[in-house]
């Protein structure tokens, strides 16, 4: 492995922390405002629910949290490393070292098998023996014996667990899902949100979702609301107001 | 069935990528198969005219028997609207102030020439100017070397049997400054109706009448088929494409255009083909949706017909409008090449091609795939089942292949070439087959890092499908264009041969055997040596195997070589641009046999033994075939249908010895004192004629490179229009593989090495395949030697890969530029 950067983590220091966040983006006519004033830190280890209406800004807070993006306003700190103060290359290298990202529509590479596709992110980190670990990491998500199908032959769901492995495989120490069992049936979705607990609970995986499962937002160490993209803690309000 | 036509607005498919590509390289393809079609068709009209001034008409008939022709001949040719001149030839004596010499006199007709301009001089020392009519009654324009020979001046007056004609100016060159061996002695030309008062003509005089005519293809041949049966052996119906000189230049020349505007129907098929099935595979979803709307397979069906239907008329219209300025602009281009005015010659036939080629191709490749959705349950179109591999296709695709060819052969006309192609179609299938093969297995062991070589590698193999097929698209088109690279090349390289800069200009002729010494120290004391020297003997070919030649040959052969007297020569040794095809030359001491040409002995059917009788004077000679080689009848040296040995059957008959070789221009003065010393020798001075056929194949290079560009930017379109099909995956990966933590160089570079591999193969296999067309196409159409050309399309490779990799690189730049997440959000 070679270690470009110094990413190496403060065990003390939040895994993200936001401060005053703002994202807008210019239309044609006018500027649209998409999040605005988000406060936000989230230690190592926990995870965390964030809910909110359709296109109230879920999506576009996960991308910027994951340094997908840089926002207009504010900073986005990742491991200790202000996003917005890393060139492109930098934030690519700690994306691929630290981040898993589980895309709202998979994102998967058309051309390429499921395992291919899962094998891509171990390939891009250099890691040794990719192709034993995606096979691995398809059997957990129970699709052993679609190794070699190709996006287009499978069904949303099994999609989508292509989608949850690649975003493990990298071992990833902070893992961003958005609405990771959005077209999963109960059984499935129940095993999915297994998967991303034990992850959380046995590897000390960060994990952030935007979910509309309440069962699975429960079960999230802490609680985010997002309305007309201002970021809320109502467990945090509640606690407050006690 | 509302619904979905609304679904289908003409507006909305604008605003579909996939159409547009479609659209535009439907517009490509009409407009380049058009403009070359029309513009060969000018090129060629122009060339013939530019040719025909070689004859100074269209037509001549040649009467060597002394007699005019029948006057109701002439009648016929005016009632078909035919132009018709008179010209007639023979040798005088002419007298000037106190000398005297040997002419050939040329009196023309009002009408001459038909075809191209003469060239005088009106004062000794004034500007030459190009006229389009012979000297009027009572003049005569005469060769400037005959004016020093005479001692003569512009104005005075030249004796020429009983008449006095003033000398009104020098002629320096006239249109059909002819190659024929009776124009040997200084020219003197004069107008046809001063002849008879001269009196030089008289029974038994040797005169030469010849008639010339010009009109339209049709009208000429219709008039040769109304004449043919009235001809006598001694009268010669000439055309441009008969000629001997530069006809086989000529010939080369249109078939490189047919060549080119075949290419370019390929290129163009390719083009449709591959942006209407991109186009096809796009509606997969489209025609499923269809479906669970209720719409039924009949109705689908009829609906993209009339949705193809519609774009086939949107892209020819559209295509015309791009070819007839392109075309415009070309004629005017060639016009000012030729320093004269073009007729705007625009053919309607010459569209058809390429309509025809666009409408083919984009049914044939985009209807097939959709009709077979048509079939299929709504839910198996929108989740393919797995193990569908594309091979269903391969039938639609063969039949539209083989459409393609057909449309070559229907533009062409040529089964060689379509031949020619498709082999190097096979072959380049079958490489690339054979590389597919490899690549599956070789690449499947490759594990993709951080390294670029390695994710190229892997991306190749991960996009074996689409990268096979960009490379048969590539390669195709590579080929294609390469093919045309190669026999330009060759075109070039053989006119270049044949008329170096130090090719003969000069012919002695009629150099009696004892004097043939004398000649050559005459020039080698000047600096110009001689070619080799032959001797000539002039003789009919009378009999075959025993039998008159006339009855042994078929009748409707028409054997120019059998009208009229041939030369025939003895000699020891094969010249070097001869070639034996059968039989053996002589070997030192054989004084039997004869070798025949080529391709006279095949229009003879002469095979080696057969025996033939040759009338010299009053003697008869027979000897055996024993050898048939090929000449090279453009080499300008002097060359002969018959030679026999030294010692052979030509011994003991009359002969005198005739010689080529180069005098450049400061050497011209030597000519007066030669033609002083040796009276009896004609001298013939081609050297004008050389320099006009340069200028004609000047002419065609510039033409055919015209041509060479628009394929060659055709070609570019075709791979831009490939590579784009795939530009939203390649985008959609570059994104993705940025969120996966994938470096921009790394991205950088992958991908350009990918592009990199895929372009110099594609290069390679394509050049190769080209090499292979060229060299079956060499065999049957241009009858050049086939040698490799890899310094001329090494390059092609080199370049394909730099500028597929610098392609790639561009397309690449969007996904560099803007945040990962705004381009997933944008290529959703
Ligand atoms: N680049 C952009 N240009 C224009 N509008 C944008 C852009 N990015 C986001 N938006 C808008 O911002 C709003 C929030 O988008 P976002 O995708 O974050 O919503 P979301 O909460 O994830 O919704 P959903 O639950 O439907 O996925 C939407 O109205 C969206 O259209
Ligand atoms: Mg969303």
């Amino acid at each position: 492995m070679n270690q470009m950067t110094d990413f190496s983590s403060d065990q003390s220091q939040p895994m993200l922390r936001v401060d005053n966040l703002s994202h807008r983006v210019s239309l044609e006519t006018d500027t649209l405002t998409i999040l605005q004033g988000v406060n936000l830190e989230i230690n190592r280890g926990e995870s965390v629910a964030i809910v909110g209406r359709s296109g109230s800004g879920k999506t576009t807070l996960l991308g910027l949290l994951a340094g997908l993006d840089t926002p207009s306003e504010g900073t986005v700190e990742l491991d200790g490393a202000v996003i917005s103060h890393l060139s492109e290359d930098e934030r690519a290298r700690l994306r691929a070292r630290r981040v898993g990202f589980v895309f709202q529509s998979f994102q998967l590479l058309p051309a390429m098998t499921a395992l291919e596709n899962v094998m891509l992110p171990l390939e891009l980190a250099g890691i040794d023996a990719p192709e034993k670990r995606a096979r691995d990491l398809l059997e957990r998500v129970g699709l052993g014996e679609r190794l070699n199908h190709t996006p287009r032959q499978l069904s949303g769901g099994e999609q989508q667990r292509v989608a949850i492995a690649r975003a493990f495989a990298s071992e990833p120490s902070v893992l961003f899902a958005d609405e990771p069992t959005g077209n999963l049936d109960n059984r499935t979705g129940q095993a999915v949100s297994d998967l991303l607990m034990a992850l959380n609970r046995e590897q000390g995986t960060t994990l952030v979702m935007v979910t509309h499962d309440e069962q699975l937002a429960a079960r999230c160490g802490r609680q985010f609301t997002i309305e007309s993209g201002v970021l809320t803690e109502p467990a945090a309000v509640r606690e407050m107001a006690d | 069935m509302a619904a979905a036509s609304k679904l289908m607005s003409v507006r909305r498919d604008w605003r579909e990528r996939d159409v547009r590509v479609v659209l535009a390289a439907l517009i490509i393809a009409v407009a380049t198969v058009a403009t070359i079609a029309l513009f060969a068709g000018q090129l060629q009209r122009t060339l013939v005219s530019s040719a025909s001034s070689f004859l100074a008409a269209d037509r001549q008939l040649e009467a060597e028997n002394g007699r005019e022709i029948p006057g109701e001949w002439l009648t016929e040719a005016h009632a078909r609207g035919l132009e018709t001149g008179r010209m007639v030839e023979f040798s005088t004596m002419v007298f000037g102030a106190d000398n005297f010499q040997l002419v050939s006199v040329k009196a023309v007709s009002n009408e001459y020439p038909l075809r191209g301009e003469i060239e005088v001089q009106r004062q000794s020392e004034g500007p030459r100017t190009l006229v389009g009519a012979g000297p009027g009654r009572g003049e005569v324009w005469i060769n400037p070397r005959l004016l020093r020979l005479l001692d003569l001046t512009i104005g005075e007056s030249l004796e020429v049997g009983n008449r006095n004609l003033k000398v009104t100016g020098l002629l320096i060159r006239e249109p059909d400054g002819g190659f024929r061996l009776s124009a040997l002695a200084p020219r003197v030309m004069m107008h046809a109706d001063d002849v008879p008062s001269t009196g030089v003509i008289q029974e038994g005089s040797r005169v030469e009448y010849v008639y010339l005519f010009a009109g339209s293809e049709t009208a000429l041949d219709d008039y040769y088929r109304w004449l043919q049966p009235q001809l006598e052996p001694s009268q010669e119906w000439e055309g441009v494409r008969d000629g001997d000189t530069f006809s086989r230049s000529l010939e080369r020349a249109e078939r490189f255009l047919l060549l080119g505007g075949s290419l370019a129907v390929l290129l163009a098929a390719v083009a449709v083909a591959v942006a209407s099935r991109q186009y096809a595979l796009s509606q997969r979803d489209t025609v499923a949706l269809l479906k669970t709307l209720g719409v039924r397979s009949n109705g689908i069906g009829r609906l993209y017909l009339r949705r193809l239907a519609l774009w086939g008329i949107a892209g020819a219209v559209a295509g015309l409008f791009v070819a007839v300025p392109l075309f415009w602009g070309l004629t005017r281009m060639l016009s000012e090449l030729l320093e004269r005015p073009v007729e705007l010659y625009l053919d309607p036939m010459a569209l058809a091609p390429a309509l025809l080629t666009a409408v083919v191709s984009l049914f044939a490749f985009a209807y097939p795939p959709i009709r077979r959705l048509r079939n299929v349950p709504a839910m198996r179109v929108l989740r393919s089942q797995p193990g569908e591999t594309g091979r269903e296709a391969i039938p639609d695709i063969l039949v539209a292949i083989v459409a393609v060819f057909g449309l070559v052969w229907l533009y062409a006309g040529e089964l060689g070439l379509v031949l020619a192609l498709l082999g190097g179609l096979l072959l380049l299938l079958g490489v690339l087959a054979l590389f597919g093969w490899l690549l599956v297995s070789g690449l499947r062991r490759v594990r993709g890092g951080g390294n670029a070589w390695r994710l190229a590698l892997v991306g190749l193999y991960r996009h074996r499908r689409a990268s096979m097929s960009q490379i048969a698209v590539f390669a195709m088109t590579l080929m294609l264009a390469a093919t045309l690279v190669l026999v330009r090349t060759s075109l070039l390289d053989d006119w270049q041969a044949q008329l170096p800069d130090d090719a003969p200009n000069h012919f002695l002729i009629n150099i009696s055997p004892d004097s043939v010494e004398s000649v050559a120290s005459f020039w080698s004391e000047r600096g110009h040596d001689l070619d080799q020297l032959y001797p000539m003997v002039r003789g009919r070919l009378t009999e075959l195997n025993g039998l008159p030649v006339k009855e042994a040959v078929s009748k409707d052969e028409r054997i120019n070589a059998l009208n009229r007297e041939l030369n025939l020569t003895w000699m020891s040794s094969l010249p070097a641009d001869n070639e034996i095809v059968e039989g053996a030359w002589f070997t030192p001491g054989q004084d039997r046999g004869v070798s025949v040409e080529a391709e006279l002995a095949g229009r003879l059917g002469l095979a080696i033994g057969d025996r033939l009788t040759f009338t010299i004077g009053s003697q008869k000679v027979t000897e055996s075939v024993t050898s048939i080689r090929t000449v090279q009848w453009d080499s300008m040296k002097p060359n002969f249908y018959m030679a026999f040995p030294p010692g052979g059957g030509l011994t003991d008959m009359p002969a005198t010895w005739i010689t080529s070789f180069y005098l450049p221009e400061e050497g011209k003065p030597g000519l007066n004192e030669f033609s002083r010393q040796f009276p009896t020798i004609s001298v013939l001075e081609i050297d004008h004629i050389i320099a006009r056929i340069q200028q004609i194949v000047q002419q065609v290079t510039q033409a055919i490179e015209a041509i060479l560009a628009l394929i060659l930017a055709a070609a570019l379109v075709v791979m831009a229009a490939v590579v784009s099909a795939t530009l939203r995956d390649r985008q959609r990966e570059g994104a993705l593989l940025r969120t996966l933590g994938g470096q921009q160089s790394l991205l950088v570079r992958s991908t350009m090495l990918e592009f990199v591999l895929l372009g110099g193969f594609a290069g390679l296999l394509g050049v190769t395949a080209a090499e292979a067309a060229v060299w079956a196409l060499q065999f049957g159409m241009f009858d050049g030697n086939f040698g490799w050309h890899w310094q001329v399309v090494l390059p092609i490779p080199v370049i394909s890969a730099v500028v597929l990799a610098l392609f790639g690189r561009w397309q690449l730049g969007p996904v560099l530029s803007v945040s990962p997440m705004l381009l997933l959000r944008r290529l959703e």
